[in-house]
């Protein structure tokens, strides 16, 4: 029972770290903010009218629902990657300026020190996908408590999975300037390839179903897991789907899980 | 009872080359202990070794009675680390420094903020409390750092170059912190250095080159076994000059003074009964580390060791990548 409060102190040590570092660091704390605004205010607003389509004079919709209403919930996935991927970083700076082997040579397991430190970066980036939850109103989102409640838990387990694997990244990368670059290859591409910014299918009228989406590109929206955390949350948000429901949350519990333990590998090693 | 640290026929090597070779020493518990050498000599890697964060190749160590690589939970539950470069969050306050350690070595809250007190306290930073350490001075940081591995209570303090790139006031003012700890807490502290000058009053050094232990003793011991007294004159004029010059070939001319080695008492006296009345001035010095070093390495310590910093800095701003 002892060992199990010193423990537990010693999780708590390492995630209060990180929740402090990330309340001093005014640039993350922007992006945050600026990110969400842009995709929505800019790309949503300017894109809204494009996704319905006029056929014989009556207003269809490519699906039920507005393109800001369809954007929203990948917005809060693009937040949660860019702040769970950054959350690397952190993981490069405590290795290189040596704040890693102030824990290292403290009496905590390893597997206990990675835990709190990817619980403070998962986190902050919840808090961050949060931030996006506020502009709710103006996307035309409402949100039951429920609703509210289940999104934040899917936010927090992929928020999870997603910092262990910028930890991952992190065991593999050595300089700072290399991740930069690195992130931005990594994260961009999973995004626009996970049917988040359009839906699988294009048809709307007779003529744009001859126009269907090449075959690789649905093959790549299909094996990206992002993809279904974003159908997760859709799901969960605007209630579409477009895959059976069950599919989102299981890749994004299975992601945590697999990233954890294959962060805790290269960890371990260090 | 067991020794603080024993360390039995080490060795380890880094990318192929051997860094320690057969190394083997141990320290009673409240001694402190000194380990000399240039850089380079393995020292950090030993040090690496004894905290746990390395594995060594062969051999064992022992940390209060637990194997380093067995036990490392215990071992590291009994040790307090000042590494060679600062390890402190410099985002966050000397406190929230303080505080993390409390909690990452599971303190309960009460007895955190006593030590945290204490410490700080005891290396005069009560005042900067809540200040954020990137604000702070290379000294204060080291005492930051100092504060922080005692806060817990550890029996063994490591110290790995826990004064490099301090000015020698501040450098004066961490040792002397660091005796009074040791004579009030009863801690055993293992320091490594390259400064000559702040291993004199350990109980014992321990000379290491090229990854081996070359002598072990205390510094009397030391200078006794192997270093030698010098005799320091000034001739009153050039003929006396030329004359213990002819005399005594081993003597080295330092600007007007001559400098002899002194093999016994009887030497000296010989010399000083010819020559005392055509001398301006005379002056024994006794023999220092850094001589015994000379001795047994034919190296000067500090120049190259100073040497090798430099490159180490170079290499450093080349860029973070390995």
């Amino acid at each position: 029972m002892n060992r199990a409060i010193t423990l537990f102190r010693g999780v708590y040590g390492v995630w209060l770290r990180e929740i402090t570092r990330a309340t001093r660091d005014r640039s993350q704390m922007i992006g945050g903010i600026s990110r969400p605004l842009i995709w929505l205010l800019v790309l949503g607003v300017g894109l809204n009218p494009y996704f319905r389509g006029e056929v014989f004079g009556e207003v269809k919709y490519v699906i039920p629902f507005t393109y800001l209403q369809f954007l929203f919930p990948a917005v809060i996935v693009l937040n949660i990657m860019y702040t769970s991927i950054q959350f690397a970083v952190s993981v490069i700076w405590d290795r290189e300026f040596g704040f890693l082997r102030e824990v290292l040579v403290s009496p905590m397991p390893r597997s206990l020190i990675l835990l709190g430190k990817v619980l403070g970066g998962s986190t902050v980036a919840m808090i961050h996908g949060g931030l996006v939850l506020i502009l709710a109103r103006f996307a035309d989102v409402t949100l039951g408590i429920d609703q509210m409640a289940m999104a934040l838990g899917l936010m927090f387990a992929l928020s999870f999975g997603l910092t262990c694997f910028g930890v991952v990244l992190a065991s593999r990368v050595r300089s700072f300037e290399g991740f930069g670059v690195f992130s931005n290859t990594v994260i961009l591409p999973l995004y626009f390839t996970s049917s988040s910014i359009f839906p699988l299918d294009p048809t709307l009228s007779r003529t744009q179903t001859a126009t269907a989406y090449p075959e690789w590109l649905v093959f790549m929206v299909q094996i990206n897991p992002i993809t279904y955390a974003v159908d997760a949350l859709r799901g969960t948000i605007i209630g579409f789907n477009q895959f059976p429901p069950y599919y989102g949350p299981a890749v994004i519990f299975a992601m945590a899980a697999v990233f954890f333990v294959w962060a805790l590998i290269g960890f371990r090693r260090q | 009872m067991p020794a603080a640290i024993s360390v039995e026929n080490l060795f380890a090597s880094y990318d192929g080359k051997t860094v320690l070779n057969d190394v083997s020493f141990s320290i009673p518990r409240g001694a402190s202990f000194a380990l000399l050498g240039p850089n380079g000599a393995g020292k950090t890697t030993l040090v690496s070794i004894l905290c746990t964060l390395r594995l060594p190749d062969r051999g064992t160590a022992r940390i209060s009675d637990f194997d380093v690589v067995r036990q490392p939970t215990k071992a590291r539950e009994t040790i307090g680390v000042v590494f060679q470069d600062s390890s402190l969050d410099d985002r966050l306050s000397a406190w929230e420094n303080l505080e993390f350690h409390g909690l990452v070595h599971g303190l309960a809250p009460r007895l955190r903020r006593q030590r945290a007190e204490d410490v700080l306290a005891l290396v005069e930073l009560t005042d900067w409390s809540d200040e954020i350490v990137r604000s702070f001075s290379g000294g204060m940081r080291r005492r930051l750092e100092i504060a922080r591995a005692l806060m817990h209570q550890p029996t063994i303090l490591f110290l790995d170059e826990p004064t490099v790139g301090l000015d020698p006031q501040t450098r004066q003012r961490i040792w002397s912190y660091l005796e009074r700890l040791r004579r009030e807490q009863h801690l055993t502290v293992l320091t490594t250095t390259h400064y000559i000058e702040e291993v004199e009053s350990a109980d014992q050094v321990c000379i290491i080159d090229h990854g081996q232990i070359i002598v072990q003793g205390t510094p009397a011991d030391l200078k006794a076994a192997h270093g030698s007294r010098w005799l320091h004159v000034v001739p009153r004029d050039e003929a006396t000059a030329t004359e213990i010059a002819a005399r005594y070939p081993q003597t080295q001319r330092l600007g007007t003074a001559h400098a002899l080695p002194v093999s016994d008492d009887a030497m000296a006296d010989a010399f000083l009964a010819t020559y005392r009345t055509r001398l301006e001035e005379i002056r024994f010095q006794e023999p220092t580390l850094e001589s015994v070093f000379l001795s047994l390495t034919g190296r000067e310590l500090r120049d190259r060791a100073d040497g090798q910093r430099d490159a180490q800095r170079n290499a450093g701003r080349r860029g973070g990548q390995r």
